[in-house]
């Protein structure tokens, strides 16, 4: 499909998906670094991570399609082509479900990090840590 | 109030943005066309015709999660086993209280959590099993299990795990043995090498065109497409167990395990 | 005109709007809270990318897991964020 067979608007409403995605991946970094609670920026991180993970799959997404999941066994290769002409890209959502499960695991060990300082230090504000630090 | 004037903000320049691209066609063909490599993917996913190149699983992504990407899928396995080792470092020397008289939320909320635990179990196995067929798979089923522990953990309290029968290294011991076992059947074609002597390859799912090994495809006719289901088995057993080892650290009262870690850990 | 794409930038704009209350948010019990509806609208975009895939493990984990973990750290440590 090319760029002028699909209306303006439709392209905007894609582009701003897009944009919405970058910019929320935008703000969850300026939590990550601004933000004093270690807590929030857990938070943040899982937001980055779900942004950029969605953003993947927009990637792999085209108008006007189907999941990639063939629905009958006995298809004929005419079935076959059309399924290849009008699915979305499964590569990047393959890669985002490991990257999903994967970023969950690395998450909850942060989260043990988080409750081990806040054991040792009695806080969780990355500030007052430094202080306390040496 | 202020902040939302510069949720309005931040939400309008987005917008203004996007309009402008669009406007000027900056951007091409977001979200029109796919890659040819996607194409090659879809089509030789579930494709009789070309059988030294299909996977004979109708689900392109769990074709591609267990079989194009295999050692992809494999290692990351292997992280996410090790993510969970460091956070069992954390918490080493720190013992599983056995049964206590904990109490957790209403009668009402136990009854109805009662109630879905099976439900879930049920759903989780069933995503697992149908891997290749529907959408689903072992990472999906894992993390619908993990959700068990959730409410294990919040509902019925810390000590309700050793009540259902699953103890701290049990659940390690069950993810261990899932990881085993994906290692296991990405072996089993170099033995079958070994014993007969048949050009077989490491993580062989069907057959090559130079190799006639292939898992069996079917079950009394039904479809489970080789390596896929056992792969897809096998790790949901990895994840779910993984997923209750942190679940069950995490709902550790915070008092029991700095008694346990010892005293420098006071503050 | 597909009302895919619609849904698409709409619940998109859910999730930023959401991001951002999350993250300016003081208390943290309700950054998490905030979080968890970013991630149900982000649900529904998996869902409108035609992803099914990706929305069956990304439901459990972001709407159930991440939330339940981070409040049992909240649980343990700090309920708000000073300034």
């Amino acid at each position: 499909m090319r760029n002028m067979d699909t209306s303006f608007i439709e392209r905007f409403l894609i582009v701003l998906t897009l944009y919405n995605l970058l910019v929320t991946a935008a703000i969850s970094l300026y939590g990550i670094v601004a933000r004093p609670s270690i807590t929030k920026k857990i938070i943040s991180l899982t937001i980055l991570g779900d942004s950029l993970n969605v953003l993947a799959i927009l990637i792999g997404f085209r108008v006007f399609s189907v999941p990639p999941v063939l629905l009958k066994l006995d298809a004929n290769p005419d079935e076959l082509l059309n399924l290849a002409y009008s699915a979305v890209d499964p590569l990047p959502q393959a890669l985002v479900l490991t990257a999903i499960v994967i970023g969950l695991a690395v998450n909850l060990f942060l989260i043990f990090l988080a409750l081990q300082v806040y054991r040792l230090y009695g806080t969780l504000d990355s500030r007052k840590i430094k202080e306390l630090r040496g | 109030m202020r902040k939302y004037i510069v949720l309005l903000s931040i939400v309008l320049t987005t917008s203004v943005l996007a309009y402008i691209t669009t406007y000027l066609e900056a951007i091409g063909l977001v979200g029109l066309d796919t890659r040819y490599l996607a194409k090659l993917f879809l089509t030789l996913a579930y494709n009789p015709l070309a059988r030294e190149l299909t996977v004979l699983s109708p689900e392109a992504v769990t074709s591609i999660v267990w079989d194009f990407r295999g050692i992809d899928t494999f290692y990351e396995t292997v992280v996410f086993y090790m993510a969970i080792i460091a956070a069992l470092a954390i918490y080493r020397g720190v013992g599983y209280p056995s049964i206590r008289s904990e109490k957790g939320l209403s009668i009402i909320v136990k009854v109805v959590t009662k109630l879905l635990i099976p439900i879930n179990i049920a759903i989780a196995v069933s995503v697992a099993a149908h891997g290749h067929l529907t959408p689903g798979g072992g990472f999906q089923a894992g993390a619908a299990l993990a959700v068990i522990s959730v409410l294990l953990a919040v509902v019925f309290s810390a000590s309700s795990f050793a009540r259902v029968g699953v103890s701290l290294s049990k659940a390690i011991a069950l993810r261990t043995v899932g990881l085993l076992a994906i290692a296991a059947v990405v072996f089993v074609p170099v033995v079958f090498n070994a014993l007969t002597g048949v050009q077989a390859y490491l993580m062989q799912n069907y057959v090559k065109v130079d190799s006639e090994f292939a898992f069996p495809t079917h079950i009394q006719s039904q479809l489970i497409s080789g390596t896929l289901i056992w792969f897809n088995l096998a790790e949901f057993l990895a994840v779910s167990f993984g997923f209750f080892v942190v679940f069950m650290l995490l709902s550790l009262r915070e008092d029991v395990v700095r008694e346990q870690l010892g005293e420098e850990h006071g503050h | 005109m597909d009302v895919t794409l619609i849904l698409l930038a709409l619940f998109s704009t859910v999730g930023l709007v959401f991001t951002y209350l999350a993250v300016v948010e003081k208390d943290l019990v309700k950054a998490v809270i905030f979080s968890a509806i970013q991630s149900t609208a982000y649900v529904a975009v998996l869902y409108l990318l035609r992803a099914p895939d990706i929305v069956l493990v990304y439901l459990p984990v972001a709407v159930g897991l991440y939330p339940a973990a981070i409040l049992f750290l909240i649980g343990k440590t700090e309920k708000v964020e000073e300034k």
